[in-house]
């Protein structure tokens, strides 16, 4: 075993994380709001597309296809850089938190789109068809029958793709965005100690160990009904 | 003549439920036993105990001269020595019939795959399933894969054959297909203790049956002594809800 | 319009730093597959040990484990393995760190999709074959495993896509994977030119695997 003050005295050394408390919590927030900001667009996106799918025009879902493939297939820090050098080129200069919210929210719409889709042809064909029967328009049957039934069938494969593609908020450090990482990083060569990092390391597990706690109940009470 | 099966005193509880409340049970070799009785009288539970898929509270086991409840056995040994026939016949998926059958004669009991494919091939055919032996469970019928698992508990050569309710999970036309296969094996001499709501099967083939309810036996004797003449109140209840074939 | 292709479709440049970035792709590739075997093969025991344990504790230090991964963003725990070693006075060669920072992370995913695998086989067949007696571990190895594998087998690819696109995080430790000759290129040439690149050739390695994913799942869904 490591001396035992050598390793705390390393890792978690009190007088630098004093020093560099605020610093962490302020790169926590930013972390934090790109997260959440990422989860409300990622989500609604991928739900305003699947919908848009349903319409059963080939010209409307092709697209869409397409653009949820290349979403998937494309590691979300290529989508960043990309987006971080390619907008300015266009005209489009965004800030490194623009650019990272905006490249993890559609990265994550793609897989929401995914998996609301599969709920949407996981319900069987005869409830619209029950719905439309008593008279009901095709969108309040969407809104009232169907959609409930396909978001509940895909909730529970959709958690584990939020966590997951939230805790790359981390690739924003990548461009600079001062989200805890970036600043952890910067302290530790600062103070040529390592206890930054730590924080930001306990700092991410304060945020995602919860949701992904969270995340199993939910599971299991969704995939139930 | 030492019996084949001897169990002794059984108990089994899961927490603070008994099902099984001191078993006495012994069967002879060549004998085919039924065991009948109400749903929740402990008749699974003590043949599961059999082979050890269930452990004892309490009590004693002693199949082919081994003792199964003993703390020192070597369980996957007297398992060779022990077949089972699930409800659900348990058959793999993922093999074929022969290899369903052939997998402990080669993984077990170390055969060379020749070997072991020869052995299963006599075990289909006796069920009368050679036919069948590429074919994979999702394509045969019930009452087929079935017969496929009497096939796998054969192919060992045990000296002593359970059955767990074998036909109760199958369509009624299937049904008697397995129970030939049940009374060929009964003809060749094999000892066989069946759990079973088939009554008529029961009654004409058993050597003796065993009636049990809440967790012990309430009543044994011969086929024709527990079903025409039973003695205890609870034994005529019992057949005299299910006056005709089937209990449930 | 020109820009636009000047800027990002150069095929100039994509002729020039080719060579390069194949090589990045090539890094890419033995990563990759340097990873998955051993995150998969960690998961597989992971997911047996909770499975086959009855001791409470092993159970619930597993969850742990696979819990406190998930939750962990791969990339902080690159850094923390990288630069955090030399504190310790471990001093760990990239490659070393990079795939263990990897398969640390996704052994848990991987243990996560092979316990609902295993969860999945009904318990009847681990008694059939114990009835027959073979060994617990026989059982596993030729009748319960196997079928794991199968009903499970879209999510092992597609966490192996997952993987593929993970080593791009590498590049940040300057490991000279695909997105790092990207870069690298991108201040040799002064064009963002090379990133797309990069990004095309992505999408040429994985979008076909992501259909192939799909595929696989449908077929799944149907049965």
């Amino acid at each position: 075993m490591i001396a035992d003050s050598g390793l705390l005295f390393t890792f978690f050394n009190v007088a630098v994380a004093k020093q560099y408390l605020p610093a962490i919590l302020e790169g926590t927030l930013v972390t934090v709001g790109v997260g959440i900001a990422v989860v409300i667009t990622g989500t609604l996106l991928g739900l305003v597309l699947a919908i848009a799918r349903s319409f059963g025009l080939r010209a409307v879902a092709l697209p869409i296809v397409a653009f949820a493939d290349i979403m998937r297939s494309l590691p979300p820090l290529v989508v960043i850089i990309v987006l971080y050098f390619g907008l300015p080129s266009l005209g489009v200069p965004l800030s490194a938190f623009a650019v990272t919210w905006l490249s993890l929210s559609l990265v994550l719409a793609a897989y929401a789109e995914e998996s609301v889709w599969a709920g949407i042809l996981a319900v069987p064909a005869g409830q619209m068809e029950a719905a439309r029967s008593t008279g009901l328009t095709w969108w309040q049957s969407m809104q009232s029958v169907l959609l409930p039934q396909a978001i509940r069938r895909a909730v529970p494969p959709l958690t584990n793709r939020v966590i997951s593609i939230t805790k790359n908020t981390a690739l924003g450090s990548v461009v600079a965005l001062n989200e805890v990482l970036n600043t952890a990083q910067g302290a530790t060569s600062h103070a040529g100690n390592p206890t930054p990092l730590m924080m930001a390391a306990i700092a991410y597990l304060i945020v995602f160990l919860p949701l992904v706690i969270a995340s199993r109940s939910i599971e299991k009470r969704w995939r139930r009904a | 003549m030492m019996p084949i099966l001897e169990v002794t005193g059984l108990r089994k509880s899961y927490g603070s439920t008994e099902v099984l409340r001191g078993v006495d049970l012994h069967i002879n070799a060549g004998e085919l036993v039924c065991v009948i009785g109400p749903s929740g009288s402990g008749k699974s539970t003590m043949l599961r105990c059999c082979n050890l898929l269930e452990t004892p509270t309490q009590g004693k086991i002693v199949a082919n001269g081994h003792e199964v409840t003993s703390p020192s056995v070597n369980i996957n040994r007297v398992r060779q020595d022990i077949g089972m026939v699930f409800q659900q016949f348990n058959l793999y998926p993922h093999l074929t019939a022969l290899n369903n059958v052939a997998l402990a004669l080669k993984k077990v009991q170390g055969k060379s795959t020749s070997e072991a494919d020869e052995l299963a091939m006599a075990a289909l055919d006796q069920v009368g399933l050679a036919a069948k032996a590429k074919s994979f469970p999702a394509q045969l019928s019930g009452g087929q894969q079935q017969r496929v698992g009497i096939a796998r508990a054969i192919a060992l050569k045990p000296h002593v054959l359970l059955f767990d309710e074998p036909t109760s999970a199958l369509d009624p036309e299937l049904v008697e297909d397995v129970l030939n296969v049940m009374r060929d094996l009964r003809q060749r001499g094999m000892t066989m203790l069946v759990v079973t709501h088939e009554m008529a099967f029961a009654h004409a083939a058993a050597d003796r049956v065993v009636f049990m309810d809440g967790g012990v036996v309430v009543e044994e004797g011969s086929a024709a002594d527990v079903f025409e003449r039973p003695r205890e109140a609870r034994t005529k209840s019992f057949l005299a809800r299910y006056a005709n074939g089937r209990a449930s | 319009m020109n820009e636009i292709i000047q800027n990002f479709f150069n095929l100039d440049i994509y002729a020039q730093v080719l060579p390069f970035m194949l090589k990045g792709l090539w890094t890419t590739i033995w990563l990759s597959a340097l990873v998955i075997p051993l995150g998969g093969a960690a998961g597989l025991a992971i997911a047996l040990a909770v499975n086959q344990s009855r001791n409470r504790m092993v159970r619930w230090a597993i969850v742990a484990y696979v819990d406190f991964f998930r939750a962990f963003p791969p990339l902080v725990l690159l850094i923390l393995v990288y630069f955090g070693g030399p504190f310790l006075g471990i001093e760990l060669n990239k490659v070393t760190a990079v795939a263990l920072a990897f398969v640390l992370n996704n052994s848990s995913y991987f243990a996560e999709v092979f316990r609902a695998g295993l969860e999945g086989v009904h318990a009847g067949q681990m008694e059939a074959a114990r009835s027959t007696g073979l060994t617990r571990f026989q059982a596993l190895r030729y009748v319960v495993v196997p079928q794991a594998v199968k009903n499970v087998l879209p999510d092992l690819v597609g966490n192996g896509i997952e993987i593929v696109k993970l080593t791009s995080i590498a590049s940040v430790v300057a490991i000279p994977e695909l997105l790092r000759a990207a870069r690298d290129a991108q201040s040799l040439v002064y064009n963002p030119s090379p990133i797309m690149l990069a990004a095309i050739i992505y999408l040429a390695l994985l979008w076909p695997l992501t259909r192939l994913l799909g595929s696989l799942e449908h077929r799944r869904a149907r049965a």
